[in-house]
């Protein structure tokens, strides 16, 4: 196997050990999710239905799967930012610099084990919807299109991550920039459709990229399998992918020339 | 306690709640969350669910029924604030300092507690505020006392859960832990909807919550349409949380310094 290859794997695996041996790094990106989605569906799923401009649903939990999923994702993806930031509080990241390992394996190894991790979180929150009655119209593909778009969704959070523990070299600095992710999620469509808002807070949900990030995992669940909608998602991570994970590898490169 | 007791406490408490209230203007990264929470979940909460409005929720407008429920977060964020400085103490040897002096110990935990219903009340009116810049009419003279009585007694009951962790783990890592049951107790109350409509177990949990009547009577405050029994009902809450955080809290003031 290419030494850069087997080098990326044995990082990738230890960040998903890292992960898995602090429970304060794995425990709210599942918990806050479900809790939040079992609290909007117990208050909206009776009256969503009879909302004007809300979609036919089968029931306001197959509405609100995604919307946990994206946030799944979004508070992983910055716990991993902040592990690696810890990595190079802790002095890892500086010996990892000065072996010989591969540049790319350091930044690659920390987006593959994000993207890992937000495939089994994904797959998680559907099952735990499906056991609460949901139904994913979409069936297995479309199953599958929304634990594929989680997972690559946890490139572009995971590299805006590693960009800011790169920049700022610090835990607390990433981690602060969860309230962000949590407003910009509220305002788009990620808990309550778009066609139910008003003015200006829906003139922001209309231009906001999570809501139609959110809108092209949803459309699988409740309606069935839609490529376009899928293709849209990707776009939207695609684009943010470059301009995260371009900056982390700025940013890397910057630090281990000892610029920054 | 004898009367020169009780005066020395109140005196003591008196100047701590004034070094809690100070330490806002000194660290104001500590203070503004619990500032901005509350204005954040006005706006937020009141513009992704406003297709709620459309159903029976007592109002029309989707803010309204969200304002008791920004205060009440503000109020429990300015609880949450006396644990977190009362943990830093700790840490930073203050409370060792004034334990080994002849101050008395309750005034500890009163100051905190006397300083989190003060900062409750800037919370609120600043969320009264944005909600009349929102164009929601204000909740008149009774209505507005309802609203900062509620949020008040919230910010003390949650102040003394607060202290309660923080005597106990004696840190500031122990934040999540006083912030995550405050949550939990507001979000499964009547935070999002009222009982009429919620379904399952949340019914069950909201009804049995005590947030559940203090929510309930800040929106009948600010509709103008209190009752006594809503009043009741909410003061029975208040006496609820405040027994049993109270306790917690001075269980945990009785255990400091023993080991």
């Amino acid at each position: 196997m290419n030494p850069a290859i087997r080098q990326t794997v044995a990082l990738a695996r230890r960040s998903i050990n890292s992960t898995f041996r602090f429970p304060q790094a794995w425990f709210p990106s599942l918990f806050f999710p479900l809790v939040l989605m079992a609290i909007f569906t117990a208050s909206f799923g009776r009256s969503a239905a009879s909302i004007p401009g809300f979609p036919h649903v089968d029931g306001f939990l197959s509405f609100a799967v995604t919307g946990a999923i994206v946030q799944g994702v979004l508070i992983s993806a910055v716990g991993a930012g902040a592990f690696f930031a810890g990595d190079i509080e802790g002095g890892f990241f500086d010996r990892l610099a000065s072996s010989p390992a591969s540049r790319s394996a350091i930044l690659v190894s920390r987006l593959c084990a994000s993207v890992l991790l937000a495939a089994g979180q994904a797959t998680f929150f559907l099952l735990i919807a499906l056991v609460f009655g949901a139904t994913v119209q979409g069936g297995v593909v479309g199953a599958l299109i929304v634990i594929v778009l989680a997972a690559l969704l946890a490139i572009p959070i995971g590299g805006l991550g590693v960009l800011l523990a790169l920049r700022t070299g610090s835990a607390e600095a990433v981690q602060g920039m969860f309230p962000l992710f949590f407003a910009l999620m509220f305002f788009s469509s990620t808990f309550f459709p778009r066609e139910t808002m008003t003015g200006w807070f829906k003139i922001v949900a209309d231009i906001n990229p999570i809501s139609h990030l959110v809108e092209g995992m949803r459309v699988q669940v409740i309606h069935g399998v839609d490529w376009q909608a899928a293709g849209t998602s990707l776009a939207i991570i695609l684009v943010l992918a470059v301009l995260t994970v371009g900056g982390s590898a700025i940013n890397l490169r910057r630090r281990l020339e000892g610029d920054s | 306690m004898s009367a020169s007791t009780f005066s020395r406490t109140v005196s003591v408490s008196g100047m701590l709640a004034w070094r809690a209230l100070i330490l806002v203007r000194r660290m104001p990264a500590v203070f503004i969350p619990s500032l901005v929470m509350p204005l954040f979940i006005l706006v937020a909460t009141s513009g992704a669910f406003h297709g709620i409005s459309a159903m029976p929720i007592g109002t029309s407008s989707y803010l309204a029924f969200t304002l008791p429920f920004a205060t009440i977060m503000g109020a429990g964020f300015a609880g949450i604030n006396a644990g977190m400085t009362l943990a830093r103490d700790i840490e930073g040897g203050f409370v060792d300092r004034l334990i080994s002096s002849p101050a008395p110990r309750m005034s500890l935990v009163a100051g905190p507690f006397a300083a989190a219903a003060m900062r409750s009340l800037f919370t609120t009116t600043v969320v009264l505020l944005a909600a009349w810049i929102g164009q929601l009419p204000p909740p008149g003279l009774l209505g507005t006392i309802g609203i900062y009585v509620m949020a008040a007694s919230f910010a003390m009951a949650t102040a003394c859960w607060s202290m309660g962790v923080a005597l106990r783990a004696r840190t500031v890592q122990a934040a999540p832990m006083m912030q995550l049951v405050v949550f939990i107790l507001v979000f499964t109350s009547v935070a999002y909807a009222p009982r009429d409509l919620q379904t399952g177990w949340l019914r069950t949990v909201s009804d049995w919550n005590p947030v559940t009547r203090i929510l309930e009577f800040s929106r009948t405050a600010e509709f103008q349409t209190m009752t006594w029994a809503g009043l009741w009902a909410a003061i029975a809450s208040i006496a609820v949380l405040m027994a049993v955080f109270g306790s917690f809290a001075l269980y945990g003031l009785s255990r400091l310094g023993n080991d």
